[in-house]
């Protein structure tokens, strides 16, 4: 199964090539909306290139209001990766 | 007191083949430098018999914000550095409150197009993404550079074909003369895409016996054209009262003297010279102007065989045969929805400068042109009157008069 570090690699990874962050803003504590500034057209965007990292299906149980942190999506992505493992 | 309430133009941006600025388009034009080249992809089509087009060199638009890049397809791009020019040349870093803003395009970005049409037809919509969307709407750079530039005014993405730009600045400059606003930016953009290329190959309008020699390929009203070249650009142009201009102490480029446009109905691909006179005669008398008081013509002259005909016998019609005529389309192509207005900002400047700029690659014209003073050589003449034509395939016809500003 997929590690955590693995995750947030190529989550990371994911996130700097399609909106161009820098490695010093992606830390887990990091807020989408308020340090991140992605705004609902991107929370779209980013599932798109989510989905095609990790060839999983995001977009049926993603909420950003629920997701506020950077490590709220690590673990959101990392409790998909467990569903799919069992 | 302006009773005619005049209109002016205070700024002007561009990014042509030439590459990045008005500087860079009219250098280019007064050096007769060439920036046509073979495109690797039409000489893959067999079956499309022009080999070259002129485009703008890709440069690194990452200063744009990605917030507002993220929906600018290439013409976007394109627009944005045009109208942060043209708004600095007219003396302002941000847009001013209420600025109007008119510009549109040929069609949309056929990149993105193709690119969307890629995943509906593998049916992998889940590839989409809002940004495709939003770079592909009829009127999307326009939108996208209101929201990067704050310009909050009527916004217009009139789109005519090759008279785009100069139906937007038409429209700006009715508007403005009317009371309706007082300030605006305007103009056309586009970005080339070989299939622009092939259409008009089929449609027969394309230069074609040139293609070993990108710099002579197009040749307006030569005995020898062929027909056009495609390019693109985004020209635009800062409007405003000349009371407006007067009044912060803006320096006034040119002065907007008239305008008029009117419709083929007789053909979508074949303008007649009745109605292209009648649109030239139209302008004269918006601006109150007889055709001796016309210093210069430059021309729509894609460099097809029909058009050229058209568009210089109905010159004819309406001016003598001293009437000096150029056309630009032998140094930049055609870049259609921005060429009316990229060329209107070459005329801006060979007024400022009392020069005209010669037609590249005319060395024998086609007897069947009208009879007019065809201009092959740079000349430095006093200048102070220009009608600038542009006619779309669809039958939309534009003329618009520019005046050394008194």
């Amino acid at each position: 199964m997929i590690t955590r570090d693995e995750i947030i690699k190529r989550t990371n990874e994911t996130l700097k090539k399609e909106f161009e962050f820098t490695d010093e803003q992606l830390v887990p504590s990091a807020s989408l909306k308020d340090d991140l500034c992605l705004d609902s057209l991107d929370a779209v965007d980013m599932v798109v290139v989510l989905e095609q990292q990790f060839g999983v299906t995001l977009r049926q149980g993603y909420n950003l209001s629920t997701m506020v942190t950077l490590n709220d999506l690590y673990d959101f992505i990392e409790n998909l990766a467990r569903t799919h493992q069992k | 007191m302006d009773e005619n309430n005049t209109v002016v133009i205070t700024g002007m941006g561009a990014v042509s083949p030439y590459g990045q600025g008005v500087n860079a388009l009219w250098n280019g034009l007064l050096n007769n430098d060439n920036c046509m080249h073979t495109v690797e992809e039409l000489q893959a089509l067999e079956m499309v018999n022009t080999k070259v087009a002129a485009t703008v060199e890709q440069a690194d638009y990452s200063f744009i914000p990605r917030k507002h890049r993220r929906t600018m397809s290439r013409m976007g791009l394109y627009a944005y550095c045009a109208a942060v020019e043209a708004l600095k040349q007219a003396g302002y870093e941000n847009a001013p409150a209420n600025l109007g803003f008119f510009m549109g395009s040929t069609l949309n970005s056929i990149s993105v197009w193709l690119q969307l049409c890629g995943y509906s037809q593998g049916a992998h919509l889940e590839l989409i993404k809002t940004s495709d969307f939003l770079q592909i709407m009829n009127h999307s750079p326009l939108a996208a550079v209101c929201q990067a530039l704050k310009i909050n005014g009527i916004s217009v993405g009139s789109s005519e074909a090759c008279a785009t730009g100069l139906m937007n600045m038409g429209l700006a400059y009715l508007s403005i003369k009317s009371g309706l606003i007082t300030q605006a930016l305007c103009g056309g953009t586009e970005e080339y895409h070989p299939m622009f290329s092939a259409c008009f190959d089929i449609m027969q309008a394309t230069s074609k016996n040139s293609n070993e020699n990108p710099s002579a390929a197009c040749r307006p009203f030569d005995e020898s054209r062929t027909g056009l070249v495609v390019s693109e650009g985004c020209g635009l142009l800062f409007m405003e009262s000349k009371k407006s201009a007067v009044a912060r102490g803006a320096e006034i480029l040119a002065e907007v003297a008239g305008f008029y446009s009117n419709t083929e109905t007789e053909s979508m691909a074949y303008p007649s010279a009745d109605t292209l006179k009648q649109c030239m005669q139209g302008a004269l008398f918006c601006a109150g102007l007889k055709p001796e008081d016309i210093d210069l013509l430059n021309a729509h002259a894609t460099g097809t065989v029909a058009g050229d005909i058209a568009e210089t016998q109905a010159a004819q019609a309406v001016f003598n045969a001293e009437l000096k005529i150029n056309s630009l389309k032998g140094h930049i192509g055609h870049s259609m929805g921005a060429s009316g207005s990229l060329e209107s900002i070459a005329c801006v400047n060979m007024l400022k400068e009392n020069t005209v700029v010669p037609t590249k690659n005319l060395n024998r014209k086609d007897g069947r042109c009208g009879n007019l003073n065809y201009i092959k050589q740079k000349e430095n003449i006093p200048l102070n009157i220009i009608m600038k034509n542009s006619f779309a395939i669809g039958g939309n016809n534009c003329s618009l008069i520019l005046r050394r500003s008194l």
